[in-house]
């Protein structure tokens, strides 16, 4: 809805047909706007004035994890353990190299996402198809990383200020964290 | 629709957090290190506050921690009169720094060659840590008990904070070049690189001075006495905390308060934005470590953001609490408030 100050819009402006609402008419606006709220029967509800929308808490995944109460913790298959998988006393079959491999796979994919957040708002080169390379601020990517959503484009035909990379086109990109 | 910040409670320590500290951004995440008068300092994950493990060989209250850049080495002050340092991947503990009285800060060079201590013995010493067995070197000139020792200007200088000053000393000529007085307790001090800024809490004044000149930038004061306030890495905010339980979140260029949380059962005494600036940790007598969103709603770490035709399947976190009663997380999160206009009363559910 779009509020309209008497005293700063003229009636035929770039408003076009838009008429300039008077004081009284903007109050019964507003009522009529916060009736959904005062309809709520909370006997704790502050006074019109100061009312607020409905408010919800921030959901969680869940609660950070404390210590296990048995260990002094630093597990050795924590995050940061060596990529490398450590040569399993047990034989090969019951710690399959599939789980393994999924292992690997999954500490490699954790670092490339953490890469990604270590890159927000920095200066990034990207390599793009024929010999083409611009470089960008950059700002984000969406879930399957098929876009890199970039500020302050330089391209050879100007600057975009806000601009979406197709992950497709870039061979590659480097940045100094 | 306004959400209501959820803070993230961090449990593990049996008495109250003196001190925390984060690391740099590392391929890992980034951590989080809290230093506890139980003498137990612990390693977390930072953006989720999961606990990856326990620094155990003090025997005495440890008063001050910290991680070198990489999350590769902690350090940490204790009332046992040592400084420890520690392989912050495996917790081995890997040298011990005798003093000569209690150790209260502890401060890594970026290049984590060099290890800052200071304590109730006036003198902050240099130690390098590729040679532990040398004598460390020592500045003197203090006059009171330090509380915070810090490497500023790319290691070139040294800021030190007792009781009522707060000293910038040369580390090559190990002289002091500047001094700052106070009549009023200094509490709490950080030191931001990009921008030189030194951020000093003492009474309910916030002061942010130039870390370089030592000349002040602007003050703000809190309705509280602050015991420790950290600035955003982009300085649009800070946060503060102290005796009256709550944290302020502040506009640095306005200085308008602009929220304030209830959530902590005793005085906070050590509060730090993590280095991405997307949320900040808080440690305080209660014996806790909380996790605060900067913005509100917003998905990271282990907060999710919910958008309203959501609303119906998430209305309520459904998830068990094995520490904490349900009717107790009801309560924390209706104490705190999003105060806008920080002079609306708040509403009691």
């Amino acid at each position: 809805m779009i509020w309209h100050h008497p005293a700063s819009v003229s009636s035929s402006g770039k408003w076009g047909l838009c008429r300039v609402l008077s004081c009284k008419e903007l109050t019964v606006e507003l009522q009529r706007q916060e009736e959904p709220h005062k309809k709520k029967d909370n006997p704790n509800h502050p006074s019109r004035i100061m009312q607020t929308p409905p408010t919800t808490t921030v959901p969680v995944l869940r609660l950070p994890r404390g210590p296990d109460g048995l260990s002094r913790g630093f597990a050795p298959d924590g995050r940061r353990a060596p990529l490398k998988p450590v040569v399993p006393e047990i034989p090969e079959s019951q710690e399959s190299r599939e789980s393994q491999e999924q292992r690997a796979r999954a500490t490699l994919r954790e670092r490339y996402l953490r890469s990604l957040l270590a890159m927000v708002g920095r200066q990034v080169s990207f390599t793009l198809h024929e010999g083409v390379h611009v470089t960008a601020h950059f700002g984000a990517t969406d879930l399957d990383v098929a876009n890199f959503y970039v500020s302050q484009l330089q391209t050879p035909i100007g600057v975009q200020a806000e601009a979406l990379l197709r992950c497709s086109d870039i061979v590659s990109y480097t940045f100094k964290p | 629709m306004a959400m209501r910040q959820t803070p993230l409670t961090c449990s593990g320590h049996t008495r109250p957090v003196v001190d925390l500290a984060f690391s740099g951004i590392t391929p890992y995440g980034y951590f989080l290190i809290s230093a506890c008068k139980d003498g137990k300092p612990m390693l977390r994950q930072g953006d989720t506050g999961d606990w990856i493990g326990t620094f155990l060989g003090h025997k005495g209250a440890v008063w001050g921690a910290t991680l070198n850049k990489d999350a590769t080495k902690a350090a940490t002050a204790a009332a046992d009169f040592t400084a420890k340092v520690w392989d912050a991947v495996s917790g081995d503990e890997l040298m011990t720094l005798a003093h000569k009285h209690i150790v209260k800060t502890v401060d890594f060079t970026q290049d984590s060659n060099y290890l800052l201590t200071g304590g109730q013995d006036k003198l902050l010493r240099i130690y390098d840590l590729n040679k532990p067995e040398a004598d460390p070197k020592e500045i003197s000139g203090h006059t009171s008990g330090i509380k915070k020792a810090l490497w500023c200007s790319e290691d070139k200088q040294i800021l030190s904070a007792d009781d009522k000053t707060v000293r910038l000393w040369d580390h090559a000529t190990m002289t002091e070049v500047k001094s700052l007085n106070f009549n009023m307790s200094v509490s709490s001090m950080e030191y931001i690189p990009e921008g030189e800024i030194l951020v000093i809490t003492y009474g309910r004044s916030i002061a942010f001075h130039s870390a370089v000149s030592l000349d002040p930038i602007k003050s703000f004061e809190a309705p509280a006495t602050i015991n420790s306030a950290s600035l955003h890495p982009e300085k649009e905010f800070l946060v503060a905390g102290g005796e009256d339980f709550k944290l302020y979140k502040y506009d640095y260029n306005s200085g308008e308060e602009l929220e304030s949380y209830k959530g902590h059962f005793g005085p906070i005494h050590c509060v730090r934005f993590s280095p991405d600036g997307e949320l900040y940790a808080s440690g305080s007598e209660d014996g806790t470590l909380r996790l605060w969103q900067t913005v509100v709603g917003k998905t990271y770490g282990l907060w999710k953001c919910v958008l309203p035709e959501d609303s119906g399947d998430l209305a309520k976190p459904k998830i068990s609490f094995p520490e904490t009663a349900e009717e107790e997380l009801e309560e924390i999160a209706s104490e705190n408030s999003d105060s806008i206009d920080s002079s609306t009363p708040e509403v009691k559910a």
